[in-house]
Parts: C-alpha cells; structure tokens; sequence
C-alpha cells in the first residue's frame, strides 16, 4: 500500500480529480444536448448517469483516496500489446471505421468511444510507468495528435456520410448549398481574429504550465538509451527497425514527398473537389487515410510511448528496464534459399549469385506487378488513366506497401534482408 | 586533445579532388561525341554554338552550372578543428582478456583483449560507431555483448553483429605497439570484416 | 467620441488608411483592397469556404504560429550564441535569468503545434479534394513548405546543444551517411571513385555537407543555426506567399472552378 501510496503522489490525485469532474461536466452538457437538440430523454439519462458515474471518480481522487488501476487490468494490456498486435490492431481499426463508417460516426457512438478512451486514459494514470511516459513535456504534443486526429477523422467522415446520402437522393452536397458570397470584412477577418486570440491564449497557457525540456549538456560518449529521433520523424525511426537507413531515412521519404506531389496529377477523379465525401472517392480516400494514419500517425505514437531502451517493445504499463532482452535472430533470404531449401553451401558464392533469388523477387515485384495489375483487377484504373499515370500511381502504392510487407515478413518467418550485399552497402 | 589541428587528410583529400570533380563531367561528354558519327557531332556543336545567341545562352547556362558547383564546394570546409585521430591508450599490459571498460569511449573506441578465430591472443581497437545509425552501443557485462540503445543491435565482443538491424560488424581501427609498449590508435584507419580488412596485420597487436 | 474623430480626421490618419472605417459595404470591400495585408484576401468568399467545420481553421492557424515562431525566434536570438562554449547555459540562462522566461516555451510548443496544425491542414485539404484542378501546382508548393516546416523543426532541435538535441540530431543526420552515391554508406558510393581514389568518403559525403565535419560538432551547431534562422524561414517566407497567391489566383481554397 504503503508503495502504491508512493508512486500516486497527492497531486496526481488531485490533479485526476480535477480531470473527472471536467469529464463529468462534459457528459453532463452532452446530456443536455441530447434532451434538447436530439429530444431523446433516454439517451439524455444514460449520458447524466455516465457523468454521475465521472463525477464520483472525481471525489474518489480528490478525496486522495489512492485508486489504482487493478494490476490484473494492466498485466492482460501488458500481455495483448506487441508490435504486431499494435500494428494489426490500428489496421483492422481502420478498415472496420471505414466499413461501418455510418455507425462509428453516429455521434452516440462516436461519444461513447471518446468516453471510454477517457476513462481509460484516466485510470491509466494512476500507473506509474504510463503517467512517467504521458508527463514528459515533449510527449505531450503526441497526445494532443491523438486526440486531433481522431477527432478530425471523425468530423470529415461524419460530413461526408450526410453528403453522400444527398448525392445518392440527386441533391447537391451541403457545401454547395452556401454557395452565396459574403465579404471578408468582417465575416473571416473577425473569425480570423477570434482564432488568433484563442491560438494565442492557449499557447501561453501551455508554456506557462509546462517547462520546455532541457537536458544534461551535450556529450558525445554518454549516450541516453533509448536515443529518440525528434517525435515528428518517429515513424521513419520506427521504419528503421524494417529497413536500413539509405531505404527508411532516405528512399521512402523521398518517395513519399515525390508521392504527395504527385497525388494531384494520378488521381483523375473529377468528382469530390470541394466538399467531404467517402463514396465517390473510396479509393484515394482509404489509401490516404491508410497512408497517414496508420503508417504515420500510429507508428509515431508507437514510437513515442511503446519503445523504449534498445529500442524494445513495452507495453504501456511496462516498467522501461534497460536490461530487457528480446532474442532477434533474423535470417537473410539467401539463408532461406540456399541454406535450408537447397541445402547447399553459401560460402564461396558471389554476391551476384548468392542474392540472385532476391534480387529477381524485388525486380518481379517492381516490374512484374505493375503489367500484372493493370491486365488484372486493375484493368479500368489503367484503362481510364493511361499508361504514365498508371505506372506512377503503382509504383508509389507498391512503395507504400514495402513496410507493411517487410513488417509481416519479419513477424511470420523472421527475415532480415530480402536482399543482402554488404558490400555495396546494398540490403533491402 | 581538443585543441584544433588542421586534418591534413581530409584538406589534402579537398584538394587532390576538387580538379578531378571538374575534370568529371567533360570526359563523358567528350567520348561519346567522339564515337558518334561526325554529323551528330556537327549537330551538338552547331546547336550550341551556331550563332551568337546560342553561344550566348550556352555560355550563360555553363556559366551558372559552374558558379553552382563551386558553391556547393564551398559548403565542404578545407580545414576541420576536431581532434587529432592518433590517440595513445596505455600500455599493452593494461588489458585483460575479455574485459571491457569504456575509458576511450569518449575518444570513439573500445581497447579490448582477446582471443580471435584462429585462437590468437590479440588486442584490437573497435569502433564505438554502431553500424546501423551511427549511436554509441553500451557494454553489458552480464550478456556479453554491446547493444545499441538506438535500435537494439547486438554486436559480440569481437564487434561482430548477430541481433538487430544491423547490417555489418563493427569496425576496427588501426592500432599499433611502439617500441616502449605503449598502445597507439589510429581512428583515421578502418578495418571491415566483411571485406576481409580483419586479416590486416595493422588492425591488431599479437601478445 | 470627440477625440476619435479627431483623430479620423488628422491629415496623418488619412494618410495612412484612404478611406472611411469599414462600416458600409462600399467601405468594407475599400479596406480589403487598400491594405496590403488584407490583400492576401479577396474582397469576398464563399460562404461554405468559411464555415469552421469544412476548413478546421488550420491553414490559418500554421501561417499564424509561423509568424509566433518568427517572432518569438527573433527574441531568442538576442540571448543565444551558436558555440559549443555558450549555447547550452545560454538556453539555462533563457530559462532560469531572463524576464519573461516562458519565450523559449512559447517557442518550442508553437513549433511542436505548426507541425501538428500543418498536418492537419494537409489532412483537410485532402478530404476535401482541394487539391485537384485547378490547384493542382498549389497542392505540391503546399508539400514542400510541410518538409520546409519538417526541417525548421529539426534543425531548431539541435540549439539547445543538450543530450536529447545532439543525440536527436546524430540518429537524424545519419540518414544522409547512407544516401544512395552521396552518402560514403550509401549504397554505390563505392562505385564513384577515380583511379582507385574513392570520391564520397567521410570527409566528402552528404552528411559532411550538412554538418560541416564528421560528427555533431561546432560547425553542425553553426549550420544548423544559420539555416534555422535565416534560410529555412526565407524559403518558407517565398514560398507562403506563392502558397496564399495561388489561392486567390485559383479560386479561393476550394472547389471547381
């Protein structure tokens, strides 16, 4: 007890009190809207029992009453996360929200996910390691991102849903109904104005209530474990345990800054421009969303929260124990062929020979697929968009898809290189 | 130690390059014009140089390439104030077999002692330069065997990499005993495994 | 009342706003087209172009906190010398010496929200298909001031010269070691080499480039500080007013034309 004690210390409990009672008075407003704009008392009554049930959360901690969250909780968390759970988790997420897009933006369902991230998020930190982890100032921006993103995938989502059911019933979209214009003076000066006057106000609250860090000196002999790349550049740290750094620091990003550019000129879709919808652009929309937020978004808070020394694994109510081994014996491809499938000898062969199974696989792949696709289930999109288009949009997706299948390939049968030559500095 | 001293290899290297860089771009343009049929070539010429506007423009256009290439050399810095590479570490009865100990970490190395693959007693200079992203690995005493706290790569004591990403070994670096027992490094010298450099008498000392 | 009209009235006042308050609506499509700053803006927008819920106010939100970051950056630099011998105690003394020591707050948080906010926008302008013609040009010069913005951060990261910046920045511009030619781990930098002399080695490669020696050092800290306050912030400065000139010249933020 007397251990607990010590690690929720009296102003986190106050400090989680405070926070109850805000998410009580949330629940409590979205009540009354719910009786008022909705005219529904049912709902209106689930949501005051919610907000009761916060409220008394925020006694509990105020009166420091030394809650914890149950270790029983924490080690089943501790024992479902790894990264292939992580990384499959956000997946199926992403495809279930845009399979049952319609009932996960229905704002009741949308609030009860937001309440229930909240509670646990609340809960989470009276855990020690988790509050050490969210608490570090420069952390705190990944929690904002959370937060932004989820919010504004919802938003987005939620008007293109109604504007998809009034393109269906031959009505133009809600954007297009405003189609009148208004002066800038004073209608977006003043918003304008307004905006800067809030982004102001937060931004000196923020700086007031949190130092900005500052370390030891610099040195170059004592290195700090784990070494983290700035929190926006996490997602290509975390490629690096996939690929080496000329492909995750170098080629990949390359490729996705020529394939942002190029987004404009691949996608021939006249339809969309100017208004949210799902609908009439599933693909550019899905592939996007797939792009950033599961391939940038997700590996970054995976970065942040979920790596720690060596750059291992933990689970969020892990302890970071720097001594923490994970056996990773990885095997080259080559090994694969020649050693267990032909079982020959791979000593004494030229690089050329020796990588010669993946070096076609990744040129059958480059190459290969793209005529593959485009005689195949791709066929219209080719047809439609012309040769050069087609190629580019291909070759970017394939690129795209490089992490996600080295990532599987690593986790299913433990490959380190498709392609080895270290002594071209070579390895895929 | 951290006085500046002009790096003699790398100003020397800036100039023995910088005219073979010019010279670079003129001989490919050179051989094929050659090869070619004389037509071509009387095209390219007479494309460039066929009146005065062209010559113009061409000259102006070369002009800007090379005011571009020489700014871009300006950015390479002739004369570097880091420290010197040659660095002395005890003397050779300092080291014990299989120990090791960071004293010459900050200066970017390990001193270790130990016996090889053909079971030779021998003393060599490792690289505290992870082969993957350039962070320094910790020695853990208990498993034996650096790791890097950037990416998790696992190097045995001989520096060569078996977990993690990793590409490569660890390298070695030039290390020699002086007449009076003394162990000097040379961290401007690198030895690869991979390419055999192991094998070089310089990369080691037999006790 | 009586001094607010004078001073309306002064031969000062008018000489700097050439017309009447913008009270009416002759005056209040005058004062757009009068002021310079205003310019940026058209006379008059669509009505759903201004609705909270279709632009998010992000884009607005970046230019904003990119001109806290001038401004606040600016400040900063009275007190902040890029050697190894003061830059971390003159962060300390920023911190800890200095009145009003939350500037270095408001730096760094205004930095870590541009990028979110940039994102975001990006996000925006991309559900909402902003981005195909007629803008398509705008959407790539809008890609690169996200990278531009990308690397103001990173190469402010490295000033406070403490233990999270150098290693930060070490994990970073190792990438550039291994520059496919360029980088002397890059692959096929051992193929450029001239009669057996190797061109791209540690003391030639991209890395050496950006960071002037062969490891984080003085003239890393030198580069980085130049090109985090006078040339990033130049081409970002070009490149927005390209960014919000297209947007007029296109037909406002979104939608065909």
């Amino acid at each position: 007890m007397e251990y607990e004690s010590h690690h929720l210390s009296a102003a986190m409990q106050t400090g989680l009190g405070v926070y109850f009672f805000l998410v009580a008075l949330m629940n409590a407003a979205f009540a009354h809207y719910c009786y008022r704009q909705r005219q529904d008392p049912v709902q209106s009554a689930i949501w005051l029992g919610v907000a009761l049930l916060f409220a008394v959360h925020g006694v509990a901690f105020i009166t420091h009453m030394d809650l914890v969250m149950p270790e029983a909780i924490k080690e089943l968390v501790n024992d479902v996360m790894n990264p292939v759970s992580y990384f499959v988790i956000a997946v199926l997420g992403l495809v279930a929200f845009l399979v049952w897009r319609r009932f996960f933006t229905d704002p009741i369902v949308a609030w009860t996910i937001l309440q229930v991230g909240l509670l646990f998020s609340g809960w989470s930190m009276t855990d020690y390691t988790f509050q050490q982890i969210i608490t570090k100032p420069d952390n705190v921006p990944i929690v904002m991102l959370i937060f932004s993103v989820g919010f504004f995938t919802w938003l987005p989502m939620r008007q293109a849903i109604i504007n998809d059911d009034r393109l269906a019933r031959g009505e133009p979209p809600l954007e297009k109904l405003e189609e009148d214009k208004v002066l800038v003076w004073p209608d977006l000066v003043y918003t304008e104005l307004i905006c800067m006057v809030i982004c102001t106000f937060a931004l000196i609250v923020w700086a007031i209530t949190l130092k900005a860090p500052l370390e030891q000196p610099a040195s170059s002999s004592r290195i700090p474990n784990p070494s983290k790349a700035p929190w926006y550049f996490l997602g290509l740290q975390e490629m690096l345990v996939y690929f080496d750094p000329w492909m995750a620091g170098v080629v990949l990003p390359t490729f996705i800054i020529i394939g942002l550019i190029a987004i404009p000129y691949i996608d021939f879709n006249v339809k969309g421009n100017g208004y949210y919808t799902f609908v009439e652009r599933k693909f550019a929309v899905s592939t996007f969303l797939f792009g950033f937020v599961v391939l940038w978004v997700v590996l970054i808070v995976l970065g942040t929260f979920l790596r720690g020394p060596n750059w291992n694994f933990f689970g969020p109510f892990e302890p970071w124990d720097p001594h923490k081994s994970v056996p990773l014996n990885n095997v080259n491809l080559s090994d694969y062929f020649w050693l267990y499938l032909l079982g020959d000898a791979i000593e004494g062969k030229g690089w050329l020979a020796r990588e010669a199974p993946g070096i076609i696989l990744i040129l059958v792949y480059l190459l290969g697929l793209p005529p593959l696709l485009a005689k195949t289930i791709m066929r219209s999109y080719f047809i439609r968009m012309g040769f050069i288009r087609f190629f580019i949009l291909v070759t970017l997706i394939q690129f795209m898809a490089l992490l996600p299948i080295k990532m599987v390939l690593r986790w299913t049968i433990n490959l380190k290189y498709i392609v080895f030559i270290p002594e071209y500095f070579f390895n895929i | 130690m951290a006085e500046p001293v002009a790096a003699g290899t790398i100003a020397e290297a800036g100039k023995a390059e910088a005219p073979a860089v010019k010279a670079a771009p003129a001989k490919p343009a050179a051989k094929p014009a050659a090869k070619s049929s004389p037509t071509r070539r009387i095209f390219i010429i007479s494309t460039l140089f066929g009146s005065w506007f062209a010559t113009a423009w061409t000259t102006f256009t070369a002009s800007m390439i090379a005011m571009l290439l020489g700014t871009v050399r300006f950015l390479f810095p002739n004369v570097l104030s880091e420290p010197p590479s040659v660095v002395k570490a005890g003397s050779v009865s300092d080291y014990e077999e299989g120990k090791v100990d960071d004293k010459y970490k900050e200066f970017g190395f390990w001193v270790i002692r130990a016996k090889d693959e053909r079971n030779r007693d021998i003393i060599y200079a490792l690289s505290t330069v992870c082969t993957h992203l350039g962070c320094n690995p910790n020695w853990l005493e208990a498993d034996k065997k650096f790791k890097c706290p950037c990416h998790g790569s696992g190097f045995r004591i001989s520096g060569v990499n078996f977990e993690g990403p990793a590409p490569r070994p660890l390298e070695r670096l030039a290390i020699r005993k002086t007449d009076d027992g003394f162990v000097l490094v040379d961290k401007s010298r690198k030895f690869q495994k991979e390419i055999g450099q192991w094998d070089d008498p310089d990369s080691y000392i037999l006790v | 009342m009586a001094l607010s009209e004078f001073i309306r009235g002064s031969q000062v006042w008018k000489s700097i706003f050439r017309h009447p308050a913008p009270r009416d609506r002759r005056n209040r499509v005058v004062v757009m087209l009068t002021n310079v700053f205003l310019h940026l803006h058209p006379v008059s927008v669509r009505k759903s172009g201004i609705a909270l819920s279709y632009t998010w106010c992000m884009g607005g939100i970046t230019f904003f906190l990119f001109l806290v970051e001038t401004i606040t950056g600016v400040l900063l630099m009275f007190y902040y010398r890029p050697t190894l011998e003061h830059a971390y105690n003159d962060i300390l003394s920023l911190r800890d010496v200095a009145t009003l020591g939350i500037l270095r707050e408001l730096h760094r948080w205004g930095a870590h929200a541009m990028v979110i906010s940039i994102w975001l926008h990006m996000y925006r302008v991309f559900l909402t298909g902003s981005y195909k013609p007629p803008r398509e040009f705008n959407w790539g010069v809008g890609v690169i001031l996200l990278v531009l913005t990308l690397l103001l951060s990173f190469t402010g990261y490295l000033l406070p010269w403490d233990q999270l910046a150098i290693w930060a920045i070490t994990v970073g511009s190792n990438m550039a070691r291994a520059t496919p030619l360029l980088g002397y781990e890059g692959p096929g930098a051992k193929l450029l080499q001239i009669g057996g002399v190797e061109l791209i080695h540690s003391g030639s490669d991209a890395r050496f480039l950006l960071l002037g020696g062969r490891f984080v050092g003085e003239t890393a800290l030198l580069r980085f500080y130049v090109l985090h306050c006078v040339a990033i912030p130049l081409a970002v400065a070009l490149l927005i007013a390209v960014h919000f000139w297209r947007v007029r010249k296109d037909g406002g933020i979104s939608g065909a034309l």
